[in-house]
């Protein structure tokens, strides 16, 4: 405040730097206005609407309601939780288990090794859904090798049957993932002090006993992070339903995206049922991001 | 200074680059969804046409699919530039569900303007699209364009209350065409299977496994296009009058799924995992023959011309026993040309149809012989080349008999859900094939719960 007998009507210091502080900010925050919570804003109001194509009324909560008897929707939930269920956990475990193998210090090559298995993070993912539907194709890869092999005496029909399918997808999604949970725990595994393993080889405990009681507690807030993204990731599954097995036999693999692409495009056109379909999907994120936090995060 | 001149220069780079990716960037993002085709597209940016029509620069943009489309359209565009100089023809190569996608999405968003001057459109979706979205099409009923001269089922697919909005392409006349040489093997001959009913096939059927290992038919898994195809081959709807879903207690349609079922059955039919699964056993050689539309010669000719060159003979499919009504022809796919509402050069558009599409047998010639499109225009069937012996097809005119087929073909009620139908009965098939585990034996009860099932999810996705 300034000392001498005039009043002060100006801003203070602080006032003037938070000021240009938020004129920095207000570009992008406009923009993402503008380009994210204003069409969510649009997409809800959407949902409230019924009709084919541009004839839209307003319908209210006839959308919701519908999606109660809505079969192939609760088909499309069942497979969503199903990959989610069976695939997060053992791509998470598999992950951590990678992470500390490849953090061991007189490991030689890590680097190639840790190259190998991230790698697969970064292919296209209509490249490699493409690629794995040619290798279980009846007549690709995979049959061939086997029955080479001798382990199976006829082709499997890996994607025609409802009950493989949904294995190969999450076959795929566990190639392609666990390399990207796996740099995350890497890189949480770096804060953990080598003492801590050294305190207990000491006292006697063995390395399954030090990952247990030491790696996964202290690495409690990446193991949060990663299962909030994995679950955010199964749950909005789009790419491998598409391109894999394009809903699978008889709407098996279909997931709820899928689903409303299908209601939006390739059926007669239903924008605000698929509307409030994606916001089914937001409230499912958003219930179990919250279960998440509250459970995993004690802060 | 220095750093202050590198990190001008590295801001320079860095907005250049960002220009120089924003155009390139849409080549994977619309990939997605159907492998229809096996070329690859670019869905760009459509040239708006020109804003002021004027008689030095005149141009036409045409949306279509696949190489043979393309050639089809650049030779008509050839032929027509060839007396009007001034006008450009500009054909740009679109999957077949991106053209629906982005048709839907400009209707939708009302950038009717961004439309091309003429589209190509697959009839089964044609109808969908008309009622929909009725501002994308342009009304070309009193154009003059002689739609007499085209088979009325095709031009069927375009019409809405009485007024024309396409002008029709490819027949889709359903054909069956089989490898001579396994037939051989086995001791048949093409002639056994002309003219025959399906359970006349499975027992010949049968003994082409037994005795080549090739089954006879291939097809690509979940998807019911050969039990539409049966289905229309004996004038069985799915859908009543109004267009609404007619699937339970139509015993047309348990009649044909038995015949299906009992296909897969006895390995008569061999199911792919999908479209280039498909165009591969036909091409590999790794099946007997198949039942499509005629345009499925394309596909068919493409093989190594060494190996397959005469080996392959055309007839019509079976017909459903003594089912009523039961026909040995039927149609499958097809596609339509349409033209939209925003075309700018509209008169230009009309005279271009008429010298060509629906003027031109010299036209239907060329793109007959060059490059197998077999047409639905009826003047065009008279001519030399329609009539022209096949060697890749055992020496056999086969065109001509492809559009005397044509005619035969039975009218069903079509609706604007043929997706979701397509859908829910791929479903049932897929469901019964799973879940039952001697398919000779399909109780009644069993089909009729999956045909409840795929009427309920059907009537779902209309009742909106």
């Amino acid at each position: 405040m300034k000392s001498n007998g005039k009043r002060n009507t100006g801003l203070t210091i602080n006032q003037k730097q938070g000021l240009t502080g938020w004129f920095f900010l207000l570009p992008a925050a406009l923009l993402i206005f503008a380009m994210n919570f204003y069409p969510m804003l649009q997409a809800l109001v959407l949902s409230f609407k019924t009709g084919i194509g541009n004839n839209q009324v307003w319908g209210g909560l006839d959308n919701y309601a519908r999606l109660l008897q809505d079969k192939v929707f609760h088909t499309a939930i069942i497979n969503n939780f199903f990959y989610l269920l069976i695939q997060v956990p053992v791509m998470l475990v598999v992950a951590i288990i990678l992470a500390t193998l490849l953090n061991k210090k007189d490991l030689k090559c890590k680097g190639l090794f840790r190259t190998m298995i991230f790698l697969p993070c970064c292919t296209a993912l209509v490249s490699y859904s493409i690629i794995f539907k040619t290798l279980f194709a009846y007549d690709g890869y995979v049959n061939t090798v086997l029955t080479n092999m001798g382990l199976i005496s006829e082709r499997i029909n890996w994607l025609g049957q409802v009950s493989t399918a949904k294995v190969i997808i999450i076959i795929a999604l566990i190639w392609r993932w666990t390399g990207y949970n796996m740099v995350f725990y890497l890189a949480g595994l770096q804060n953990i002090d080598e003492s801590l393993y050294e305190a207990a080889r000491i006292d006697g405990a063995g390395p399954v006993k030090a990952f247990f009681k030491i790696t996964v507690p202290l690495l409690r807030p990446t193991i949060l992070l990663t299962t909030i993204m994995s679950i955010n990731g199964t749950l909005q599954l789009f790419d491998e339903s598409v391109n894999l097995t394009n809903g699978g036999p008889a709407n098996s693999t279909l997931t709820m995206s899928h689903y409303i692409y299908k209601a939006s495009f390739e059926y007669n056109p239903q924008f605000g049922y698929a509307a409030a379909m994606s916001y089914v999907i937001f409230i499912l994120v958003a219930i179990l991001s919250f279960v998440q936090m509250k459970v995993g995060d004690k802060r | 200074m220095k750093r202050k001149l590198i990190s001008l220069i590295l801001s320079a780079v860095m907005a250049v680059s960002l220009v120089g990716c924003g155009g390139a960037g849409d080549d994977g993002t619309t990939a997605g969804t159907s492998t229809d085709t096996p070329t690859k597209s670019e869905s760009d940016n459509v040239d708006t046409p020109a804003s002021a029509p004027s008689d030095d620069a005149q141009s036409l943009t045409v949306w279509c699919w696949d190489s043979f489309n393309v050639d089809a359209m650049k030779k008509a565009g050839e032929i027509y530039t060839a007396d009007h100089p001034d006008v450009t023809i500009n054909v740009q190569e679109t999957v077949s569900s991106d053209i629906q996608t982005l048709i839907q999405t400009y209707a939708m968003s009302g950038e009717l303007n961004a439309l091309p001057d003429i589209f190509l459109m697959d009839d089964q979706v044609f109808a969908k699209y008309l009622q929909n979205y009725p501002d994308v099409f342009a009304d070309i009923t009193d154009s003059g364009i002689p739609f007499q001269d085209f088979a009325e089922s095709k031009v069927a697919n375009s019409v809405k209350d009485g007024k024309n909005y396409g002008v029709p392409y490819d027949s889709n006349t359903v054909i069956a065409c089989y490898r001579t040489d396994y037939l051989e093997q086995a001791g048949y001959s093409i002639e056994d299977l002309t003219d025959i009913t399906w359970d006349e096939f499975i027992v010949i059927g049968e003994d082409v496994l037994a005795k080549t290992g090739m089954p006879m038919l291939t097809n690509v898994q979940g998807e019911p296009d050969l039990l539409n195809m049966i289905l229309q081959s004996a004038g069985i709807s799915v859908f009543d009058e109004n267009g609404g879903i007619s699937l339970v207690d139509n015993e047309g349609l348990k009649e044909a799924m038995r015949v299906y079922l009992k296909l897969i059955d006895t390995k008569i039919l061999q199911e792919q995992t999908d479209w280039s699964g498909y165009q591969g056993s036909i091409n590999n050689g790794t099946v007997v023959g198949t039942i499509n539309g005629s345009w499925i010669c394309a596909t068919i000719m493409t093989t190594d011309q060494t190996q397959q060159e005469g080996n392959w003979a055309v007839t019509n499919m079976p017909k459903l026993n003594d089912y009523a009504g039961a026909t040995n022809y039927s149609a499958q796919g097809g596609s339509t040309w349409a033209v939209s509402s925003t075309c700018d050069n509209f008169d230009l558009a009309m005279d271009f149809f008429k010298t060509t599409w629906a003027g031109s047998t010299a036209f239907y010639d060329s793109i007959l012989k060059d490059l197998g499109a077999i047409a639905t225009y009826l003047p065009a069937a008279g001519s030399d080349a329609y009539n022209e012996p096949s060697a890749f097809f055992g020496g056999e005119a086969i065109y001509s008999k492809i559009v005397s087929y044509g005619n035969e073909i039975p009218k069903i009620n079509k609706g604007i859900y043929w997706k979701e139908e397509k859908e829910a009965l791929g479903t049932a098939l897929t469901n019964i094939v799973n879940s039952v585990p001697d398919l000779d034996n399909v109780t009644d009860e069993d089909l009729d719960n999956v045909i409840a099932e795929a009427q309920a999810t059907v009537q779902f996705n209309i009742g909106q």
